[in-house]
């Protein structure tokens, strides 16, 4: 416990004048009158003892429903869920099965002598890649590979009656390459090698 | 004696028409000092009953990669050669004339990848019904792994006979190559794939996934 100088105490009493204390003294007790200043400066409200602060709150109105409805919702609360893992995997089940087979059906309705041909070439420096062969009369234009993430790789989905095809990627309207990856290829007779790409039956 | 008359004056003005259709196709597309010769090519092989549309195709590939006139009219001549082999071929193996101008096509197109004839004529005579594309593109695929044809066409052909369905023939030489790739040699890949017959692993055909991002081409695909 801190002792405060007996001076001090006289000072503030009055029964000492200031400057008969030294300095240090002097500025304590400074100190000391000001802090009583502040606190004759405050409203009454603000000095109202533990007591008097209970008794308000406890005789304040209650809150409106509204207000305790937005309290509890915006208060933190703990949840405590029980779950049977049976009802838990037959759940995930109902959701998955739903999932597969309610999905209605995207993109194209294939016909019975139809299939899908999936055309995948990198060329990270092009401008432009088509798929050109016998489906479309090697005609360039009317297949052309998209490279959406601007990855290099050159990709396109399209539906053709099924059958056996030739092929080759045309790339910036200029350069033939041959399907790198393709697994069948074949003598052009013009020097290079097509690729072949076999449309099988969609099967839906 | 009317209707044999309609058809005669049918046939008569069909083939004109054909014609007529043939150049439209070539011309624009192929250097027009070529169209003669291709055109004259197609006559020979719609008069001889071959199929005719390989022949227009070869033409117009030639025309899309800015090849020569007389290489073109070259190319159109070897093809006409190649169906005119795949018939012989046919007919050598058993289908009465007039063949099938479709099993032509996947006859000459199983000779230009590799097929030696007698290996082709073989499946051919096996499958005694058409289509034989599906069986001869297996075969094809796995001769072009390295494997030997004669092995390569006795699975097809077993897989045809234990009821594996034309669709699915592809599926067995997939079968075949996937052993390889885990690392069996070609001859237990065949062995395991024969054993296993007429069972297969699932398809790698077309699902729903692949099918919902699938357009169509900006025109028509010829028939």
């Amino acid at each position: 416990m801190t002792v405060i100088d007996p001076r001090i105490h006289q000072v503030l009493d009055g029964e000492l004048a200031p400057e008969a204390v030294p300095a240090e003294l002097r500025r304590t007790v400074a100190q000391l009158a000001a802090a009583a200043d502040l606190l004759a400066a405050l409203p009454p409200g603000a000095t109202a003892s533990l007591e008097s602060r209970v008794m308000a709150a406890i005789r304040r109105p209650a809150p409106s429903r509204a207000r305790r409805v937005l309290r509890w919702l915006v208060t933190p609360h703990a949840i405590i869920l029980r779950v049977r893992p049976a009802w838990s995997v037959a759940f995930a089940a109902v959701v998955a099965a739903l999932t597969l087979f309610t999905a209605g059906p995207e993109g194209p309705e294939l016909a019975e002598h139809e299939g899908i041909a999936q055309f995948v070439g990198r060329f990270p420096e092009a401008q432009s890649v088509h798929a050109v062969g016998t489906f479309n009369d090697w005609r360039s234009g009317s297949i052309a590979l998209e490279d959406q993430d601007h990855d290099g790789v050159w990709r396109a989905t399209v539906v053709l009656p099924t059958g056996t095809y030739e092929y080759m990627f045309v790339v910036d309207g200029e350069r033939w390459v041959p399907d790198h990856l393709a697994e069948r290829l074949v003598a052009d007779d013009f020097g290079r090698e097509n690729s072949i790409v076999i449309v099988r039956p969609a099967g839906r | 004696m009317i209707r044999w008359g309609v058809l005669g004056c049918a046939a008569f003005l069909a083939v004109p028409l054909a014609a007529q259709s043939v150049r439209s196709r070539l011309e624009g597309r192929i250097p027009s000092a070529a169209i003669p010769a291709v055109d004259s090519l197609i006559q020979f092989a719609s008069q001889e009953g071959l199929p005719t549309e390989p022949l227009i195709q070869k033409a117009l590939e030639g025309g899309a990669k800015h090849v020569a006139g007389p290489r073109i009219v070259a190319a159109v001549q070897v093809s006409l050669g190649q169906l005119r082999g795949a018939r012989d071929l046919l007919v050598r193996a058993g289908d009465q004339p007039p063949v099938e101008p479709s099993e032509m096509t996947t006859v000459a197109w199983a000779l230009r990848r590799g097929l030696p004839a007698p290996v082709v004529e073989r499946v051919v005579a096996a499958l005694a019904r058409p289509p034989r594309g599906a069986a001869l593109h297996a075969v094809a695929d796995l001769v072009a792994h390295r494997f030997d044809p004669d092995s390569a066409a006795g699975l097809i052909i077993q897989a045809v006979h234990e009821g594996v369905p034309q669709e699915r023939l592809l599926d067995v030489s997939a079968a075949v190559l996937q052993q390889v790739q885990r690392g069996r040699t070609r001859a237990d890949a065949l062995a395991i794939v024969r054993r296993e017959l007429p069972n297969l692993p699932a398809s790698s055909k077309s699902t729903r996934g692949n099918v919902a991002g699938a357009r169509r081409p900006a025109s028509p695909v010829p028939p």
